[in-house]
């Protein structure tokens, strides 16, 4: 029993091993109750059979009397030690187990539990370890256990005390004790006197072994005592015994300079000083200096500005500023004024204060000089003004049509075209009503009117140039007929006569064009007499082509015109020699729908406008030479320039392109000054001048210079809008057409009249 | 198809660095990056496109060329800096150890370097590499010499330690000996931030700015570490050009330096020159010379001045020849002066040659003999009378050493400069009672007769314009004539306050101006005819009215709309009418201005022989604006056929034309009220 020895050994105050015990024997009644409860049950079951239960009774007795002992003697009933003291009872009694009676009456050893002690295998287990795991205890509050051991068996709950034995606890606080409560056990946790002792050992930075000595002295395993025996027996050789020769080598330098004084044992303080002030070494740094090549990269820092007048201390008056000035220099942030100081004047030098702003300035010249960017800029010093375009003045640009003067009347329904003739004397209309009328331009009378068609329109009315002969074309319909003035002089008339009848001859003498087949091939126009109601009038000669002919252009000579009738597919385009009467189909095949044609005036070239592009043809060469783009949906009309390199195009999406044939295919101004499709657009022969005519009833008239430099631009500029014509559904101006030497402009409107503006 | 291009590899991205990347690079901290920046003179550049150079990225940062950073990286410095880091770690370890011996001798060692075997490190390569000529360096020596101006005049502090101050004096004055030598101030320039001082060596001119005498303010925050690295580099660089500017005059590079001179304020004098020829060694003597010293008589001056000049020439009869006129000694120098070309047969072109003008600037003060008032500034004086010309130049001694004369009334005096206005009478005796301190025994107010007393602007005024003024014009207490920066050129058209307004204004002000003044004179003539004022006034405003108008028929025919064509014909028609109804309006107003007379009771005759004066003027007036009018239009619509991108070019210089322009217009303004209210002073 040495656990009640030890027990015994301390004296122990009563009181606390009363509360123990009391607790203790509480639970263990309470327990031994329920066991007992099943061991009286077999008890009774088995008590009729055998009488051997006695003895074990007895032993049980025993042994409850003992603990009883033992409890009311220890001080610290542990678990322990009462399973110690069972086991030293067991060992000491008898055999480790009963003999029971089974259910079957046959006998039944039951062994008494192993308790794992010093003395069994089991060495590591200590005591009942509760195995509930990490929950918290109080989901045992109702109950009597705490837990379960490793065996299954109940943990008992520990005894506690009543409050009063607490408030006894709490005056006479037993040793070892901590206050703390083992949560392994639901005991409390006390230490014993070499727990404390150990504790008190950590708490000082004591060692914490007891006996320890870290002073100890040490061990010389290996001494510096000279051993009788040395390792080499060679003699000390015998400059162990001389002095250095080296040394004394050295020795007698220092020595040499020290006499000799580059060496100073010693230097005063002020002397080094001076060393410091002597240091700097002067040459002539640019002795052999050589420029470098220039680098575009360095950019040298800008100058300051040289200070103006209103720096000086004494400057004009009127440099001064007023009080608004100053008051509004005073008002701004210091980042935005224009300038940094005011000027102020000073009547003599002594007044003049020091610039608080000295140093700050000069600091920032050193940022600027070193962080802010270096930029080479260009700086225009030039005259503005040169950069302007040479314009010509308003008096320059005159004249130019600016009022009707004459208005023509006497079409039915709209005039489709007009024409003045070379001379500038007579003009010829023709419209819808199917006539072409004559009249005379500067009076405004009519000379002639000839029915050409009852039902079809004039579509184009076009003079043959050349003062020679007075020949007028009109197309109408597949027809084009050509017809002299009846009121021109006779010699003229017989002259214009004989060149309209030249062609009958060479059309009798050529040979007929024959196809593949041999078979006749149907002739693209036929040249005949219009009959003699016609030829009466004047009317000589008649042409029928394929399709209805919408536009005529004679070439400057007068032997030579073009027709172009957009239906007629492949015969769209006809160029006819008057001469001759001979009709030509030049192109086989066209992109798109040919719109209108015309003759280059001074070179031999042919452009034919198609819906979107204008093309140019040698004639000659017969080949493709440009094909402009003016960027319209569906050109209309253009014209040429007299001279030959420009050429302007009006369409119906209400565009006038001006191209320049020498830059690009591209237009060199697009106009788009008009509200509605421009039908015609013409330039004057002589005069810078061109204008053109739109749905919208209204004339624009241009100024449109081109110069023979070729560097220059052509210069273009509005000059005046006509108004005048009356716009009939939605068709205004139809044609237009330019004196021949004065600067006025026809045009033919659709409402029935022309006007003749100067 | 070639190699894919990656982004960021080439072009603009690759040429530039910013400047993270650049410290980073040279593995340096940022402030030794800002010093190797200064020294090498690398700044930042402005890529043409910030995005590509800077990867697309889009913060702000500078911009170095990654070649400029590259060309750093050879340099000898870098390794300095870093050798002088290691020697601070050093240092610092062994002032934590407490090693205080250890980290002096660190220190002490690092100090004098040539003895440890480490030699010091100097700007000297970097002035090389930076001007590779003398004329580079001579170029950009405006900052240098202005920045060692102001540290010389600055007080010492921990940041800007007393060494560097003095030695920034030094180099100043030495530079200023040399400018009195060679005689190559040109001009000067009393402004409100200081003087300013031009000079001209080897066909450069240089500008540079000095501050008055007084205690500097330092506002701000002003990091003095960046100034002083800057000085560095100047002291080093002005140290260069002086030894070189010395040397090609004929002097030793450093002149001696008396240190007990110094002491006592002698300035300039503390200096004493040496010529490398035995001759140049008298010279000195006289610059320096002490108030014991006789004055020397102008001719022998003027012949040791020649002496500096020519500074080869030893012969003796030099000093004969120096008091003959110039003509001779052009003759007798083989190499200095231009042959002047002389057509020998007629038919040639002439070619222009530049004229000898700089000598004569050298000597303008020569004959003079100057004492400054003790209340003029003495250094600024000193140096533009020494500058051009004047030998001898004495001062109160309150001003310090190394004056010609301390005594007033020394006879030899020519010239004497006074700051102080004239003190009546009673104030004598008080001030007498204050000159104690001072040699002056002079009375205040006392003149000595003989002697020329002008105002320090006298000085710069004849210096600039390389003539000596008339002194009663700068009397002391005179209302000094307004002191002109030199430096201006007159551009054809700006206003230029010396020539007298009415050469300089244009028609249009001009005749404004008469109308305002001829308002003003009916003003003062006759106050009741307020009447007659009231009519007039209205006629104004109907002119206005009208131009309005004019302007309003502009617009509309102008209208950009469909087409804007040209009705010029009705416009003038429009004009005519106009003009016809202000006749009749000018009419009505004549007969208007009778019967008022006539009520009023005065003689109408009088108005009458007004009106034709003032309609002459409201005609030409009329004329004027009309054509002010035609050709603003006319400009308006060549505008109208310029492309955009000429047209904002054009717009640009327009404004920045107008804006001069109207300055100018201001000025003239300004100057046209103050004459007039001077002209009508005397009247009042």
């Amino acid at each position: 029993m040495a656990g009640t020895r030890s027990s015994l050994k301390r004296k122990a105050p009563p009181a606390e091993a009363v509360v123990e015990t009391a607790f203790h024997s509480d639970d263990e009644e309470f327990g031994d109750g329920l066991l007992e409860g099943v061991l009286e049950g077999d008890s009774d079951d088995s008590s009729d059979d055998d009488g051997d239960d006695a003895d074990i009774d007895e032993v049980n007795a025993d042994l409850e009397n003992e603990e009883e002992d033992a409890l009311e003697s220890d001080d610290i009933p542990t678990d322990e030690e009462d399973a110690d003291g069972k086991n030293a009872a067991e060992a000491d009694d008898g055999p480790k187990y009963r003999i029971e009676t089974d259910a079957n009456g046959g006998t039944r050893y039951v062994y008494e539990d192993i308790v794992p002690d010093y003395d069994s295998d089991d060495t590591d287990a200590q005591e009942p370890v509760n195995t509930i795991g990490n929950i918290p205890l109080s989901f045992y509050d109702s109950y009597p256990h705490i837990g379960y051991s490793i065996d299954g068996k109940k943990v008992m709950r520990p005894a506690r005390g009543e409050a009063l034995d607490a408030l006894l606890d709490s005056i006479e606080v037993p040793k070892g004790w901590t206050g703390l409560t083992d949560p392994a056990t639901g005991k409390p946790l006390n230490l014993s006197q070499d727990e404390l002792e150990l504790l008190r050992r950590v708490q000082m930075n004591e060692v914490p072994e007891e006996g320890y000595d870290p002073y100890a002295d040490t061990i010389e395993w290996f001494t510096s005592f000279e051993e009788p025996m040395p390792l080499s027996a060679a003699p000390e050789p015998k400059r162990r015994f001389l002095p250095s020769k080296h040394e004394a080598k050295k020795v007698m330098k220092l020595v040499k300079a020290i006499r000799e004084g580059r060496i100073l044992p010693y230097k005063p303080p002020e002397e080094r000083e001076k060393d410091e002030e002597e240091e700097e070494q002067l040459f002539d740094l640019w002795a052999d200096e050589q420029q470098n090549p220039p680098n575009i990269d360095r950019i040298s820092a800008p100058k300051m500005a040289a200070p103006g007048y209103d720096q000086s201390y004494n400057p004009p008056p009127e440099y001064l500023p007023t009080e608004d000035e100053k008051k509004a220099w005073n008002e701004t942030e210091p980042e935005e004024r224009a300038k940094e100081y005011l000027p102020e004047k000073y009547d003599a030098l002594r007044r003049v204060p020091g610039y608080d702003q000295f140093v700050k300035e000069r600091f920032e010249r050193c940022l600027d000089l070193y962080l802010a960017p270096r930029v080479r800029k260009n700086r225009l010093n030039i005259d503005p003004s040169s950069l302007l375009p040479k314009l010509p003045r308003p008096e320059e640009l005159k004249p130019f049509p600016t009022v009707t003067s004459i208005e023509f009347r006497g079409h039915e329904g709209r005039v489709r075209s007009l024409a003045i003739d070379p001379t500038g004397m007579f003009l010829a209309t023709g419209g819808d009503d199917g006539t072409v009328k004559l009249w005379e331009l500067k009076s405004g009378k009519q000379m002639d009117s000839i029915k050409l068609s009852s039902d079809e329109p004039v579509d184009a009315v076009r003079w043959r140039p050349g003062k020679d002969a007075s020949i007028l074309s009109a197309a109408v319909s597949e027809d084009i007929y050509f017809l002299v003035p009846s009121y021109i002089d006779p010699e003229l008339h017989q002259a214009s006569r004989d060149v309209l009848d030249a062609g009958f001859g060479y059309a009798t003498h050529s040979q007929q064009l024959m196809t593949a087949s041999g078979a006749r091939k149907d002739p693209p126009a036929k040249w005949t007499r219009p009959g003699t109601r016609l030829e009466d009038q004047g009317v000589l000669l008649k042409a029928t082509v394929r399709s209805p002919i919408k536009v005529i252009h004679w070439h400057r000579r007068g032997d030579f015109f073009c027709t172009v009738s957009p239906s007629g597919q492949k015969s769209s385009v006809a160029i006819h020699t008057l001469s001759k009467h001979l009709t030509q189909i030049p192109f086989r095949k066209l992109p798109g729908l040919a719109q209108t044609a015309q003759f280059h005036p001074s070179r031999p070239l042919f452009f034919v406008a198609t819906q979107r592009t204008i093309r140019c043809y040698d004639l000659q060469k017969q080949e493709l030479v440009k094909a402009l783009q003016p960027g319209a949906r569906w050109i209309s009309t253009f014209d040429i320039h007299p001279g030959g390199d420009n050429l302007v195009v009006g369409s119906y999406d209400r565009r006038l392109c001006w191209h320049d044939l020498e830059l690009s295919n591209r237009p060199y101004k697009t106009m788009r000054f008009h509200p509605e499709a421009i039908r015609a657009v013409k330039f004057h022969r002589s005069f810078p001048l061109f204008a053109d005519s739109s749905d919208d009833g209204s004339l624009q008239i241009f100024h449109g210079k081109v110069t023979n430099d070729l560097m220059a631009d052509p210069t273009i500029v509005p000059l005046k809008t006509l108004k005048g014509h009356k716009v009939v559904n939605k068709l205004g101006v139809m044609d237009i057409d330019w004196h021949p030497t004065s600067p006025w402009v026809v045009s033919a409107g659709a409402d029935g009249t022309c006007r003749l503006w100067t | 198809m070639g190699r894919l291009r990656k982004k960021g590899q080439a072009g603009a991205a690759k040429n530039y660095i910013t400047r993270s990347q650049a410290v980073r690079k040279l593995q340096i901290t940022l402030p030794d990056f800002r010093r190797l920046c200064i020294w090498k003179g690398i700044f930042p550049r402005e890529p043409n496109n910030r995005k590509k150079a800077n990867k697309s990225s889009t913060a702000s940062t500078t911009f170095y060329y990654a070649k400029d950073i590259q060309y750093l990286l050879h340099e000898p410095l870098l390794q300095k800096f870093r050798d002088q880091k290691v020697l601070e770690k050093k240092i610092s370890r062994a002032l934590g150890r407490g090693d205080v011996g250890d980290a002096s001798r660190l220190e002490r060692n690092a100090a004098r370097p040539e003895k440890t075997g480490r030699p010091p490190y100097t700007l000297d390569h970097l002035i090389r590499e930076r001007y590779p000529t003398f004329v580079d360096a001579l170029r950009d020596l405006d900052d240098a010499l202005s920045m060692l101006f102001l540290f010389a005049n600055l007080p010492s502090t921990s940041s800007v330690p007393a060494k560097m101050i003095a030695k920034c004096e030094r180099l100043c004055l030495e530079f200023q000996h040399y400018l009195i030598v060679s005689k190559s101030l040109r001009k000067s320039f009393l402004s409100i931030k200081g003087i300013y001082y031009q000079a001209t060596i080897q066909g450069e001119d240089i500008l540079w700015l000095v501050p008055y005498k007084f205690n500097q303010r330092v506002v701000g925050d002003i990091d003095f570490r960046i100034m002083g690295t800057f000085v560095q580099f100047y002291m080093t660089l002005l140290k260069f050009v002086n030894f070189r500017l010395y040397n090609s005059v004929g002097l030793v590079y450093p002149p001696k330096f008396d240190q007990t001179r110094d002491e006592s304020a002698a300035e300039l004098a503390a200096f004493t020159l040496e010529g490398t020829h035995t001759v140049m060694t008298d010279t000195p003597k006289q610059l320096t010379s002490g108030e014991s010293d006789q004055a020397p008589d102008p001719a022998t001056q003027e012949a040791v001045n020649k002496l500096i000049k020519k500074m080869k020439e030893t012969d003796v009869d030099g000093e004969d020849k120096a008091g003959t006129a110039d003509d001779a000694d052009k003759e007798d120098e083989p190499t200095d002066a231009i042959d002047k070309f002389e057509p020998s047969a007629p038919g040639g072109d002439i070619l222009p040659q530049p004229t000898d003008t700089g000598s004569d600037t050298g000597t303008l003060f020569a004959n003079c003999t100057f004492f400054l008032n003790r209340e003029t500034p003495r250094q600024p004086l000193e140096f533009i009378l020494r500058a051009f010309g004047c030998k001898r130049i004495g001062w109160d001694a309150v001003l310090g050493d190394g004056a010609y004369t301390t005594n007033e009334q020394d006879p030899s005096i020519t010239h004497q400069i006074v700051d102080r206005p004239i003190i009546q009478a009673a104030m004598e005796e008080d001030g007498n009672a204050e000159d104690n301190q001072t040699s002056q025994k002079l009375a205040s107010n006392q003149r000595i007769p003989g002697r020329i007393y002008v105002q320090p602007q006298w000085v710069w005024d004849s210096a600039n314009d390389e003539e000596l003024k008339r002194p009663d014009l700068y009397a002391p207490g005179a209302q000094l004539p307004p002191h002109l920066s030199p430096f201006v050129q007159n551009v054809h058209g700006g206003y230029d306050p010396t020539i007298p307004l009415e050469d300089q204004e244009p028609e249009g002000e001009a005749l404004e101006d008469s109308e305002e003044e001829e308002d003003e004179e009916e003003e003062g003539e006759d106050d009741n005819s307020l009447a007659v004022k009231k009519v007039e006034t209205p006629v104004n405003d109907m002119d206005v009215a009208e131009t309005d108008e004019e302007e309003v028929d502009d617009d509309d025919d102008e209208e950009p709309g469909p087409f804007g064509g040209f009705s010029e014909g009705e416009d003038d028609m429009e004009d005519d009418d106009e003009e016809k109804e202000e006749d009749e309006e000018d009419a009505e107003l004549a007969y208007q201005r009778d019967l008022i007379a006539e009520l009023t009771g005065q003689p109408a005759s009088q108005k009458a022989s007004e009106n034709p004066r003032s309609k002459a003027k409201a005609e030409a007036r009329k004329k004027l604006s009309a054509q002010a009018k035609d050709e603003a239009e006319e400009m308006e619509r060549a505008r109208g056929m310029l492309s955009k991108k000429k047209r904002k070019l054009f717009d640009q210089m327009m404004y920045t034309n107008n804006k001069k322009s109207a300055e100018d217009e201001k000025l003239r303004a300004k100057r046209r009220k103050l004459e007039k209210q001077k002209a009508r002073k005397p009247v009042a």
